[in-house]
């Protein structure tokens, strides 16, 4: 307390030293000075002792400062300790929560945009499938329409074939047929090629 | 000091000469002890509730409150530089209030005491003309008293604004002990007479006075540190108007 100052400015130390100075003074007059006006005053009910008043202003002037130093200053600092710090920690709640709210924008403008790729990819992959799908169907005709051709291939070709065998078959039979009923062999190049001409010319398209 | 000193002589020290109520200068000096002790008591309390960041005890809490109040008051009628003000006037508001509360449960108190009363309006007037020149200048704040600057022969009409303010300021201090001084014993002379009244059938009447005199115990202190903030926002309140003008100017300029 010794290095602080008082409200008037003057150091604790000073303003003790006149506060005790104040203190004896008033003492003093209160003991040793008599005004005929203040005793007037006082047998009308008004007692003033200007000792009294002066040593009450050396007591204050020593009390001012210790109740200051003693108490309200540090009363002072913690009312605004505690505001600042509630002004700080507004501050940081305010700073969070523009911050809180920049994070949830890009959360969002993330969102959207994983959202437009995601449905992007979903769209490619849909149109990949397609494509897939046109080409695979495409094959299969194209292998189809080959089994196809083949296979009506094959079956002619068996036709003939059989055609063929069933010609020389007939030919075998009736070639039999015609020695059993003459008695002699017509089997003869010539025979057989009539046969066949006639097989043909009677021949049911087919 | 050659008479004995006795419990009754100082805390009974009503009825001293010319059957006032003031208590003797030994008298005056234990209550004002008494003020002290109670005061410090009540502060140390206090201050144990300083260290947490919510005050929960109560005699921090009401201080926390009285100190807000105050700040309010000093801002509110000084202006933005009255929180500087703010120790004083809490310390004034403190002593007085404390003063009048032993006035309830003793048979005198220090506000009781004109003597006590006009020692707290010499150090507020005093503290008053203190900031007043050091606000103003020495020749600065004199030179208000003389209200506005006037020419030729009307220089005797600044001479006798300057005598009528210096009576006033002489005046505040005796209006401000005296108003104290009258409420406070007024209320202890109405508490006797009525105790008086009843005294015949053994009912303490007075008693029932006490909720208009804890009334006037705050009263008081409030009323006497709201003019020790107006006598102060009227002697610094031109640094601030001069301020604001010469503001005013620039943005004008500008």
């Amino acid at each position: 307390m010794a290095n602080q100052k008082s409200s008037s400015g003057l150091p604790f130390p000073v303003i003790l030293v006149i506060g005790i100075v104040m203190m004896a003074g008033g003492f003093y007059v209160s003991k040793n000075v008599h005004i005929d006006f203040l005793t007037k005053l006082a047998e009308q009910g008004i007692s003033l002792d200007p000792g009294k008043t002066i040593s009450a202003i050396g007591v204050l002037l020593i009390l001012f400062p210790v109740i200051r130093s003693f108490y309200i200053g540090p009363l002072g600092d913690a009312i605004s300790g505690r505001t600042n710090e509630l002004e700080r920690t507004f501050t940081e709640a305010e700073s969070l929560r523009s911050e809180m709210t920049q994070m949830r924008s890009d959360y969002e403008r993330r969102l959207v945009e994983t959202e437009s790729a995601a449905r992007e990819q979903i769209q490619s992959e849909i149109r990949k499938a397609q494509e897939l799908r046109g080409q695979l169907e495409a094959d299969a005709r194209a292998r189809a329409d080959e089994y196809l051709h083949k296979a009506q291939a094959d079956i002619e070709n068996e036709k003939n074939r059989v055609i063929n065998d069933l010609r020389i078959h007939v030919v075998d039979l009736t070639l039999g047929a015609t020695e059993k009923i003459l008695g002699e062999n017509v089997d003869s190049d010539r025979n057989r090629k009539l046969i066949a001409e006639f097989i043909d010319k009677v021949e049911v398209p087919g | 000091m050659g008479e004995v000193l006795t419990a009754g002589t100082l805390l009974g020290a009503a009825g001293g000469e010319g059957g006032a109520h003031g208590a003797s200068y030994e008298g005056l000096f234990v209550y004002l002890g008494i003020v002290v002790v109670i005061l410090f008591l009540f502060l140390a309390n206090a201050k144990q509730g300083l260290n947490n960041r919510v005050f929960k005890k109560w005699t921090t809490q009401w201080t926390e409150q009285l100190y807000l109040f105050i700040e309010n008051m000093t801002v509110g009628i000084i202006g933005g530089h009255g929180r500087k003000y703010i120790p004083l006037i809490m310390a004034l508001w403190m002593i007085i209030f404390v003063s009048n509360i032993v006035s309830l449960f003793f048979p005198t108190a220090p506000t009781a005491d004109l003597s006590f009363n006009l020692a707290l309006a010499l150090i507020s007037i005093g503290y008053v003309q203190w900031e007043g020149m050091k606000a103003n200048g020495v020749a600065g704040h004199f030179s208000h008293f003389a209200g506005p600057k006037l020419g030729g022969g009307l220089v005797l009409i600044s001479l006798m604004i300057f005598v009528i303010e210096l009576i006033s300021e002489v005046m505040k201090n005796v209006s401000l002990s005296l108003r104290l001084f009258g409420n406070i014993e007024g209320g202890h002379q109405a508490v006797v007479a009525m105790n008086e009244l009843g005294a015949g059938v053994y009912i303490p009447i007075g008693f029932f006075l006490l909720p208009v005199k804890l009334l006037t115990c705050v009263v008081q202190a409030l009323i006497f540190t709201l003019l020790t903030c107006v006598y102060i926002s009227l002697v610094t309140h031109h640094e601030e108007e001069g301020h604001e003008h010469s503001h005013g100017e620039l943005a004008g300029a500008h």
